[in-house]
């Protein structure tokens, strides 16, 4: 068909075979160079589609030293207390809902995974390792991100620590240990200690929070 | 006047072409046409809510958030429920997605169960599957605009679900969430409303189109009766004026009940949520997820391995695998049960008692794992509620064959045995 083109061409103008086929090599390579040169920057301008890793001090993961603060309610932001986790004992749903607070006074509330669950339990029914990592009071604290699709685990139900997207469960005497529903893991536990009546994190996570994804 | 459009636009040829188009009557054959007038309804009172809606989480306070600070979007959602007809129109844009689900998903059930997907029409079925899949989606991504608690955790869920893929299911849901979804993620809400405003309905539009012009060019399978009064002819009314009326009754029918599902129940008020917390309410998906939140809550907890650096945990078992395998078995259907000739009749559905069981077989599955979705709601244990999703199934299927072999089996052979005696004499 090509060939066939050629020379109907050449015999219109007169013209050499050669050159026409050294013309027609040369388009052929400038059409290739231009495709290749959109797709890679299609694909580059594609790739900002890719969300910038922001670094601001919101963000940052939870760190030794930081101050547990209210997450939630009209005392967002506030420390929480003893005597707030003494009287949320006393609520249907006895623990609060925290995000860390760097010595700096920032609140790094928009790290999803900061979502900290904090309570005031029995340290005699604790376990031998959950107890290690509690305040000499009985100070619990763990991820609040559910293991399993990253809700909020936010309901207490027959004295379980609830999940209300799945119905995961986990018995927060014993290192958040998966008690009902279909999460994978526990979530971590967040090392913590009583300091002139503040909650203040004495340690890393045991294991990376957020969904097991 | 129509004479100098004639003159320029050829308006008698296209008349005689197009709007002479057969459609044949039968009441099943409009859900396809109901799934379309959702669409435009979609459309319509999307464009109205586009042009009232802020997409951005900005915080404002102004007298309809009584002062309190709340994200843009919200704010903006408070402000169309306070227009005239407001709420109406955002409550029918809802229903018009539900219906919209359903008629596609009857009219899916339709060309099942009636084998009109068969040879040649099998490249319309894939293009009406991924209609379906799509228009689930597009549903999807307008959950999260009105931004308050509800509709984050909702859509949090949809981003851990898409990030349970294997492999590229993190940079998949990065690159469709703008990143993770939390109340401060600043870049969520416009990436999904142009995603849920723009790309996928021009997607939508596309298909549709498509559907409908291989649907006009392959010509719709006729219905049984259209073979007793003229055989190997197409029978029906023309687009244009019959089809055509019957559509605008249908569409006007279709705009009145929608209108008053919407008055009557409105959807979503925003503020039964109030603006996103680090909290996360009790939430349960729309109908149409129903069964996959079913499916998610009875796998076991320890189905876990990883492999090659990617998890495989009870979210992709339930949230990635199961979709995807009925989706792939839907597209497969018209490969695995396909006519040599070119099949110009429905099939009745009482002649394929295996076809027509496995479809029971199948809205039984869907019925099963919906009822998963209550196991925490009704205490069902998990042991019971795999029985459900795994025998019943099967069951109703069996039994659904049998009942249909016993009482249409002896009529079928019997119109058989009619039929050859009728050749009979032709042959000799």
């Amino acid at each position: 068909m090509a060939d066939h083109e050629a020379t109907a061409h050449s015999h219109h103008h007169e013209e050499d075979p050669q050159a026409h086929a050294t013309r027609r090599a040369v388009l052929q390579a400038a059409l290739g160079v231009s495709a290749g040169a959109t797709l890679l920057s299609a694909l580059w301008v594609g790739a900002s589609l890719i969300p910038r890793k922001e670094e601001v001090p919101s963000k940052e993961p939870v760190a030794v030293g930081d101050v547990l603060v209210f997450a939630t309610g009209p005392k967002a932001n506030q420390e929480i207390t003893l005597d707030d986790l003494r009287a949320a004992q006393r609520e249907p749903i006895p623990f609060i809902l925290a995000f860390p607070r760097s010595p700096q006074n920032v609140v790094k509330k928009d790290l999803i995974t900061n979502t900290i669950m904090v309570i005031l339990a029995d340290p005699a029914r604790m376990s031998p390792e959950t107890r290690k990592l509690a305040s000499p009071e009985g100070v619990l604290a763990y991820s609040a991100i559910c293991k399993h699709l990253g809700c909020t685990v936010s309901q207490w139900q027959n004295g379980l620590w609830r999940c209300p997207c799945h119905g995961g469960e986990y018995d927060i005497y014993n290192q958040a240990r998966v008690v009902g529903g279909p999460v994978p893991k526990p979530v971590p536990q967040l090392p913590v200690k009583v300091e002139g009546g503040r909650v203040v994190v004495a340690g890393e996570f045991t294991d990376r929070p957020g969904a097991d994804v | 006047m129509y004479r100098w459009l004639d003159d320029r636009l050829s308006i008698g040829k296209l008349y005689a072409k197009a709007f002479r188009k057969a459609f044949p009557v039968h009441h099943s054959f409009f859900l396809g046409e109901i799934t379309l007038f959702s669409f435009i309804t979609l459309v319509l009172t999307g464009i109205f809510l586009t042009l009232n809606y802020e997409p951005s989480i900005r915080p404002v306070s102004g007298p309809l958030s009584g002062g309190q600070e709340v994200p843009a979007a919200y704010y903006s959602i408070l402000y169309i429920d306070s227009l005239p007809f407001g709420a109406v129109i955002r409550s029918l844009h809802h229903w018009a997605a539900h219906i919209m689900i359903a008629a596609a998903f009857l009219h899916m059930l339709r060309i099942h169960l009636t084998g009109a997907y068969k040879n040649p029409r099998e490249l319309n079925w894939i293009v009406g599957v991924f209609l379906l899949v799509l228009a689930i989606l597009t549903a999807f991504t307008g959950y999260a605009l009105p931004f308050d608690n509800y509709a984050l955790t909702a859509t949090k869920i949809g981003y851990e679900i898409g990030a349970a893929a294997p492999w590229v299911g993190k940079l998949l849901s990065d690159i469709l969430f703008a990143g993770e979804l939390s109340p401060t993620n600043t870049q969520t809400i416009p990436r999904l409303y142009s995603i849920h405003v723009l790309w996928l309905p021009l997607t939508l539009i596309a298909l549709i189109s498509l559907h409908l012009v291989i649907m006009i060019k392959q010509k719709h399978t006729q219905p049984r009766y259209a073979e007793k009064v003229a055989p190997g002819k197409i029978v029906g009314v023309p687009l244009f004026p019959q089809q055509a009326a019957m559509m605008g009754i249908l569409f006007l029918v279709y705009i009145g009940a929608t209108t008053f599902i919407a008055g009557a129940f409105l959807a979503h008020p925003v503020e039964a949520f109030g603006p996103p917390t680090a909290n996360t309410p009790a939430v349960k998906p729309d109908w149409y997820f129903l069964w996959i939140y079913g499916i998610l809550q009875i796998i076991p907890a320890n189905w876990r391995f990883e492999f090659l650096g990617a998890t495989f945990g009870p979210q992709f078992w339930g949230g990635i695998l199961v979709p995807t395998l009925i989706i792939l078995g839907a597209l497969a259907i018209p490969f695995l049960d396909y006519s040599k000739e070119k099949q110009r009749y429905l099939e009745l559905p009482s002649r394929h008692p295996f076809r027509t069981s496995f479809v029971i077989g199948v809205l039984m599955f869907y019925i099963m794992s919906t009822l998963a979705g209550y196991k925490v709601d009704l205490g069902l244990s998990n042991e019971l509620l795999w029985v459900l999703v795994l025998v019943v199934p099967v069951v109703t299927g069996v039994v659904s064959y049998i009942l249909i072999k016993a009482i249409y089996g002896k009529e079928w052979n019997q119109e058989v045995q009619v039929e050859l005696r009728g050749k009979g004499p032709a042959t000799d």
